[in-house]
């Protein structure tokens, strides 16, 4: 589909009468992770700027800090006094192991914790737009062991998330885990290690091409002194290199901050994350310059807001173009939790359902595979995540057999039930009632509007009848229904958004 | 006359065919698919299924190419790396100037018995520091301030060098299998190529659910996109070769113990499916970690560990299988690391470095130049051998594919071959 808008039109506004049932699903795909009609309902009773303001707060809601996340936190310190003084090696290394197994154990809570918080309705558009802006601020619990560091970087991210970018990027460049993760830990007036510097200008602001070396190896020396102790950042002004850098033809005694403000008056400045935002939400093919240059231009003029972007770009004309519609490759953290909203199921407490599949698909949760984060596009799709994706639906649609569960997941599951969060898997009762209440007909019609973002032919969906009302035998009819909907959440349409 | 229409061949095995009886095809070519064209502009023979074989191994992250081969005479390795030097006598002794890293002792074996060479501070000019640019640069053959859309085996097999019939949706063999849950950039192609990823975890599904899918993925008579285009093709792909695949690992027995990590059993898996007579040309395996900017002595000694210990292990299996002189191991990685040691015992971003190649077929254990040490603070390594001089002798000495139509250009080919 062409998209035939001038780069003026594109940004303005959808009028309002294009704006109608299917506009207000393509958005909640694009923005959440599916379109329950519920959400469908309350977006065009209020309508899509008033929907907008709600959808994109002034504010996010924070991740409260997992309990296995906490334990270790505050067991640290102790514990590694402990490994120090080991009286042998073996000893050291028995430590060190179970450190480790703590470790993974308080990642995976905080991993489950956040799909657990990420699939609810009101989480879903800003735990979304976090993880766009974790996919560019990216840290990685294969450097960051110590989970609490990850917790607390994404929530630095949450509470940037809706405000100015340059002050979200001055706070990531104040988070332990950030700090860590490029390096700034050892970077010292007498050796400035550039990794960060570098990362900074391209791949959080501005964007390969855009600064010299010469820059980098300056805007380093801005950056030494950034430390992280046991209670967090600390700057260490006898680290800090305070003569004069010369950073973008600008010389003056900058520090990190100045630096980053150094970057943000720089032209790329301004195009850098609306071109990120077009990858992570529009197209894999990224928008041109045409079409960046007057958005960039508001958007500088606009104080860098990244919740008026939001606002803007999603209620744009460019953003419902047909060019944009059904046909973007769902990331799997959308599948995943896409597939827990369309089939009105929670998150599993237990690794089985989410987060070893999610690995499998591609995208284990805080484990990017580098700095640049995650691809995406159609680097996600191959035959072996394609199968991984197909096992998935399956597994959602399998009872849990709990007795093979652990004892902490066993736990987990009580307190799952206890906050009505207990549907792990879409069950037959679900299934039969669906039967006893519907035509075939209006079964085949409900999933195929329901689950797949493109407008299918009369035969397609002459073909998922057919297949539904062949099973005559009626002891089969409900595993046929299954089928059915499995075989249709597994079709390459259902992986688009 | 000949009706060029109706004879226009409508594969690629079809169009090579033709190439051979001498017909004009040139003259056709505004009719032809342009892959086709390009097929024959190649013209390489059609597939048999004992052809050589590549396997990449990508060091993700760039490996410290000094403390991989040490310079342990000169004086400026150690006023460079004065913490994180290997020293002289725990290095393993390749000349009188040059030892392996300590970890590497598998690999040295190897090389030993006439299995394995390094060569020597490969890069390109104008190197990037960026692990994505300059690994966008090295997987797709481009120079450094060149952006190409394909990889350089992506642009292989658009040549047909692959030379498997593995058209999207046939089930035939992939043409290139990787062992990682991402294509890696080396395999984007123009045209679609079957390529498949080995991971993902069994497969529940009865068959009548099977049929329902596949029928439901041959259906494109609705409102396409390129992105359904292209997942129906892979997903139609990947149903069929599946099963073979799965059935392929599961009944393997390997001639050697291969370690436990996943990196060895890549290799393992790799040597299953080459074992089972696949026409797979070129199989990608990747081990990620090599980016030690803290640090490093500890990591980087594992890293080469798992590396070598693994590499040895799939080499092994293949002799014992008798599959050794159809298949050339490379590794390769974005970038070196910096000469100096940072303040942190790790390393930053560099350029060149060295790299392994491993079969029975490799010549001499060592090619191409040493880097020269004698740099001022913080300045990188002047590479000496071209990255893409190791591509044009894999794809002219170990692929007979011309060059020039995969790289743009010819370069001169090395001697490890």
């Amino acid at each position: 589909m062409k998209l035939d808008l001038s780069p003026q039109a594109a940004w303005q506004p959808l009028p309002a009468n294009q704006w109608n049932e299917d506009a207000a699903r393509h958005l909640l795909r694009r923005v959440s992770w599916a379109a329950q009609p519920p959400e469908v309902a309350r977006l065009m009773n209020e309508g899509l700027k008033a929907g907008l303001e709600r959808l994109f707060p002034a504010k996010a809601n924070l991740l409260p800090e997992p309990r296995l996340v906490s334990n270790l936190a505050e067991a640290g310190p102790a514990y590694y006094q402990k490994i120090r003084n080991a009286e042998s090696r073996e000893q050291r290394q028995v430590l060190q192991r179970e450190q480790r197994e703590r470790q993974r154990q308080a990642l995976q809570d905080l991993s489950i914790k956040w799909l657990q918080f990420a699939s609810r309705p009101e989480n879903a558009v800003t735990e979304k737009w976090t993880h766009f802006l974790s996919d560019i601020y990216v840290v990685s619990h294969e450097k960051i062991n110590n989970p609490a560091e990850i917790h607390a970087h994404h929530d630095t991210l949450r509470q940037g998330a809706l405000g100015a970018a340059p002050a979200l990027t001055k706070a990531v460049s104040r988070s332990p885990a950030m700090v860590r993760y490029l390096d700034l830990q050892n970077s010292n007036k007498n050796a400035p290690n550039e990794n960060f510097a570098r990362e900074l200008f391209e791949l959080f602001v501005l964007g390969e091409g855009n600064y010299t070396e010469a820059d980098i190896k300056e805007a380093a020396r801005a950056f030494t002194g950034y430390r992280v102790r046991a209670d967090g950042f600390h700057f260490a002004s006898s680290q800090h290199d305070t003569r004069p850098k010369t950073v973008f033809g600008q010389t003056g005694k900058f520090t990190g901050d100045d630096v980053i403000d150094l970057a943000y008056s720089q032209p790329a400045a301004a195009a850098f994350v609306p071109k990120e935002l077009g990858k992570f939400y529009l197209s894999d093919s990224p928008l041109s310059p045409a079409y960046l240059a007057p958005l960039a231009d508001w958007w500088r003029s606009a104080g860098y807001d990244l919740r008026q972007l939001a606002h803007r770009v999603f209620s744009s004309r460019l953003f419902f173009h047909p060019a944009f519609r059904g046909n973007y490759i769902k990331r799997p953290t959308q599948l995943y939790l896409g597939l827990v909203q369309d089939l009105n199921i929670n998150v599993a407490p237990y690794p089985r359902h989410s987060l070893n599949t999610l690995r499998l698909m591609g995208e284990e949760p805080f484990r990017p595979p580098n700095v640049s984060g995650w691809d995406g596009g159609r680097l996600w799709i191959n035959s072996g995540t394609l199968n991984a994706r197909r096992q998935l639906v399956q597994t959602l649609f399998t009872p849990v057999n709990e007795e093979n569960l652990n004892a902490d997941e066993q736990v987990e599951i009580v307190a799952a039930r206890a906050q009505g969060a207990g549907v792990f898997t879409v069950t037959d009762e679900r299934i039969e009632g669906m039967l006893k209440n519907m035509t075939p007909e209006q079964i085949t019609d409900r999933f195929v509007d329901y689950f797949l973002p493109v407008k299918v032919s009369k035969t397609y969906r002459a073909e998922i009848l057919a297949f539904l009302s062949s099973e005559t035998d009626e002891a089969k009819r409900v595993a046929r229904l299954r089928s059915t909907a499995i075989t249709l959440l597994q079709s390459p349409e259902y992986q688009l958004c | 006359m000949h009706n060029a229409y109706q004879a226009l061949p409508t594969t690629r095995r079809e169009f090579l065919t033709w190439g051979t009886k001498g017909i004009g095809l040139l003259a056709f070519s505004q009719f032809a698919p342009s892959f086709l064209v390009q097929s024959t502009l190649a013209a390489t023979p059609t597939p048999e299924k004992d052809r050589s074989i590549l396997v990449l191994v990508q060091l993700a992250g760039g490996n410290d190419g000094l403390n991989t081969v040490i310079p342990y005479e000169d004086p400026e390795y150690y006023r460079l790396r004065p913490t994180i030097g290997i020293k002289k006598e725990d290095a393993i002794r390749l000349t009188d100037t040059l030892g392996l890293h300590p970890s590497l002792s598998a690999l040295h074996s190897l090389m030993n018995e006439g299995r394995a060479g390094i060569v020597q501070n490969v890069g390109y000019p104008n190197p990037n520091h960026s692990h994505f640019r300059s690994g966008e640069i090295w997987e797709t053959a481009s120079n450094s301030d060149q952006n190409l859309p394909s990889g350089w085996i992506g642009r292989f097999l658009d040549n047909a060098c692959g030379g498997a019939p593995g058209t999207a949706g046939t089930g035939g063999d992939p043409v290139a299998v990787h062992v990682s849950n991402e294509l890696p950039q080396s395999f984007q192609s123009r045209y679609p190529q079957s390529t498949f990823g080995l991971r993902g975890g069994g497969n529940r599904n009865n068959r009548e659910n099977l049929a329902f899918l596949e029928k439901l993925v041959k259906h494109d008579d609705h409102e396409a996109n390129a992105n359904a285009s292209f997942l129906r093709a892979t997903m139609m792909d990947a149903l069929v070769t599946e099963q073979r695949v799965q059935k392929v690992l599961g009944g393997y027995r390997a001639e050697s113990t291969y370690p436990g990590n996943g990196f060895a059993q890549s290799l393992r898996n790799v040597a299953a499916l080459i074992a089972s007579g696949m026409s797979t040309r070129v199989y990608f395996v990747s081990l990620g970690g090599f980016d030690t900017h803290s640090n490093q002595a500890n990591n980087h000694a594992n890293l080469l560990r798992t590396l070598s210990e693994g590499l040895a292990a799939f080499q092994k299996d293949l002799i014992a299988k008798k599959l050794d002189s159809q298949v050339l191991t490379m590794t390769f990685s974005e970038f070196g690391r910096r000469p100096n040691e940072n303040e942190s015992r790790g390393t930053d971003h560099g350029t060149a470095a060295p790299l392994f190649v491993m079969g029975s077929q490799v010549k001499s254990p060592l090619h191409g130049t040493p880097p020269s040490l004698k740099l001022q603070k913080n300045r990188d390594l002047e590479f000496s051998t071209d990255f893409r001089q190791v591509y044009a002798t894999v794809l002219d000495k170990w692929f007979a594919c011309p060059t020039d139509q995969v790289l743009g250009k010819t370069y001169e080919p090395l001697s490890f071959l």
